[in-house]
């Protein structure tokens, strides 16, 4: 339908197509000067948050608590950010945020790499139905499985311990990242694993020798869809570590929110540099590795 | 018996290529086939089990049928309220952030100069992590000393709402910060994509035809990412269902429940009162309507997702 009514267009159009080509060239400027205002605009507006965080992370609390609003520091107070670590231990948070996802990326780039390779290459009973249902948990609610997992680590004294936390990652991963994977090695030619089987090569040299070097874009990927994944994480933390030197910094945070009591005095400076302290490890890792946050989702076959 | 020694015989059959793919097909799939079994399915069960019982931790559970289901529907003065919030809440932000992230990628899906400096200016917000964007809103939107009410009433406004602190506004206040963190990152890099899809001949023929910019929008570039809006919308609503995170850190549900979205009230029954039965009954029942409202989705996006070239 649409084709057909665009060919009989361009036809009828040809003629006047030199006539016009002056207002078009005109109305494309106009165009690109609304789209670089517009673009300017919500630019500003989404990067004020992160503006307004720095500076008010280097504000002191009276500052803050005035009724005009101070657009800038008068004095920086880097010494905020100093007060963090010692008004509670921030150190040990984040470095558990960091045990967690050290413990938890080599599980995932093994164990799902393995998932996605049996997926992808070999053709075994009952791998459709396996499939399907890996696909399914995506849509599962984690709430559903929580209780009697929660149960089970109850049971077993593993409350309080980072197994309920990093387990998980060393059996397949995440239903998403098995996904990301079989899709990257569906599209490398089989031929390469054939010529290697004749030549005597077992799967699992063909998985370690050629399909593993070929993969180094989609596993980085995952190892940094994996480290957000956790350093964000706020649910299972919350639900499985209730003793203060355990916690990870997404949970911990929040104790910045409490005012406490010896001094009375309000904490949001300390909030908003803690925030800031835990958003550059994120902001560092898009620098260095910015090309797979835009490209590795995609390229990765999302597409439809 | 009869089935033993067909499969047995069946086996016997089985060429060494074809016993080869089951054994390394099943070797690879052997770790995530225990986490499947022992993290996923089984816990499901068991907790299809438990929503029968009436279970506090302590003791051993009792049986007590289909109880805890009528319980919600008929004993929970917090059940409809925090169903009909956790669907305004993703009723609204999903749409919104959809839209949004589709109408930025069309704008920076333009051949101009410095376009990636903005592309990564839009992505620098859904890098802060979750807990760090709700309290540094909660900042912003401070009913006294935030930014935006300060500068509201330097518009004259005298009296601006109390966004997280007030129950009309706190759900709004809630999308508005996801809304933030989230139409530039992945959801609109998923756009940029399917846009990217798009056959430059068609494009060339809107020219052509002399078609403005609405209409080749309207035309062309909407009917071709439906399967990319269809993909974003229903992840989107998937996970703006659950939110757990953003209304615990931002309001623990309040004010007066006005957050109490479906996810909190399992929360607290499971885990604040002990009630493993009840909440296991909340969480199966939660379940059954997000796979439900997936189905439903997936039905209907027959009636409006376009695939170029089928």
């Amino acid at each position: 339908m649409a084709t057909s009514s665009t060919t009989a267009g361009r036809t009828q159009n040809v003629t006047i197509d030199r006539t016009t080509s002056a207002t078009i060239r005109q109305r494309q400027r106009t165009q690109r000067t609304i789209t670089y205002i517009l673009l300017t605009v919500a630019g500003l507006m989404f990067a004020f948050p992160l503006y307004w965080t720095i500076s008010s992370s280097l504000q002191t609390w009276q500052e803050l608590r005035s009724f005009t609003p101070h657009f800038y520091p008068t004095a920086p107070q880097w010494s905020n950010y100093a007060d963090v670590f010692q008004a509670v231990p921030f150190a040990r948070w984040l470095l558990n945020s960091l045990l967690i996802i050290a413990i938890t990326i080599p599980g995932t780039i093994i164990t799902s790499t393995m998932t996605a390779y049996s997926f992808a290459r070999f053709n075994f009973v009952g791998k459709g139905l396996w499939f399907v249902l890996m696909l399914g948990t995506m849509m599962i609610p984690a709430t559903v499985t929580l209780i009697p997992q929660y149960l089970l680590w109850f049971k077993l004294k593993m409350i309080n311990t980072y197994v309920p936390l990093t387990i998980g990652s060393w059996l397949g991963g995440s239903a998403f990242m098995i996904f990301l994977l079989r899709q990257f090695i569906m599209s490398i030619p089989r031929d390469l694993d054939e010529a290697a089987l004749i030549d005597g090569a077992n799967p699992f040299h063909i998985l370690w020798r050629i399909i593993v070097p070929l993969m180094k874009p989609a596993l980085t990927t995952v190892a940094i869809l994996q480290f957000l994944n956790e350093w964000n994480d706020f649910f299972a933390p919350f639900i499985y570590l209730n003793r203060q030197p355990l916690y990870t910094a997404a949970v911990g945070l929040r104790y910045f929110q409490y005012i406490p009591l010896e001094t009375n005095d309000p904490r949001d400076h300390l909030l908003m540099a803690a925030a800031a302290i835990m958003t550059i490890p994120v902001i560092a890792l898009f620098a260095a590795a910015q090309r797979y946050f835009i490209s590795g989702v995609v390229l990765s076959g999302l597409k439809l | 018996m009869a089935t033993a020694t067909q499969s047995v015989s069946r086996k016997a059959r089985w060429s060494p290529a074809k016993r080869r793919e089951n054994l390394y097909g099943y070797l690879f799939l052997a770790p995530w086939l225990i986490g499947f079994l022992g993290l996923f399915l089984g816990p499901g069960l068991a907790s299809l089990y438990l929503s029968l019982t009436k279970y506090d931790v302590i003791g051993t559970p009792e049986f007590i049928g289909a109880a805890n289901y009528v319980k919600m529907f008929t004993d929970d003065d917090l059940f409809w309220p925090s169903l009909w919030r956790t669907f305004y809440f993703a009723g609204l932000g999903v749409p919104l952030g959809v839209l949004g992230s589709m109408a930025l990628a069309i704008l920076l899906n333009q051949k101009l100069k410095g376009i990636s400096v903005y592309r990564t200016l839009f992505f620098m917000p859904s890098l802060v992590p979750l807990v760090a964007s709700v309290v540094l809103w909660k900042w912003l939107l401070d009913t006294n000393f935030g930014i935006v009410n300060q500068t509201l009433i330097g518009f004259g406004i005298t009296d601006p709402p109390g966004w997280f602190s007030d129950r009309r506004w706190a759900i709004p206040s809630l999308i508005i910060m996801r809304l933030w963190s989230s139409i530039g990152g992945t959801q609109m890099i998923i756009f940029l994509a399917g846009l990217q899809g798009i056959p430059e001949e068609l494009y060339d023929a809107c020219a052509i035809d002399g078609a403005g910019t609405w209409h080749r929008i309207r035309h062309v570039t909407i009917p071709l990412l439906t399967p990319t809006i269809f993909f974003n919308s229903v992840l989107g609503i998937i996970g703006a269902l659950q939110t757990f995170a953003a209304a615990f850190v931002a309001t623990e549900g309040g004010p007066g429940y006005a957050t109490w979205f479906f996810s909190l009230h399992i929360w607290k029954q499971a885990f604040d009162y002990f009630n493993m039965g009840y909440g296991a009954a909340l969480a199966w029942f939660f379940a059954l309507i997000i796979v439900g409202l997936t189905i439903f989705q997936m039905r209907m996006s027959k009636r409006w997702v376009f695939y170029y070239g089928e």
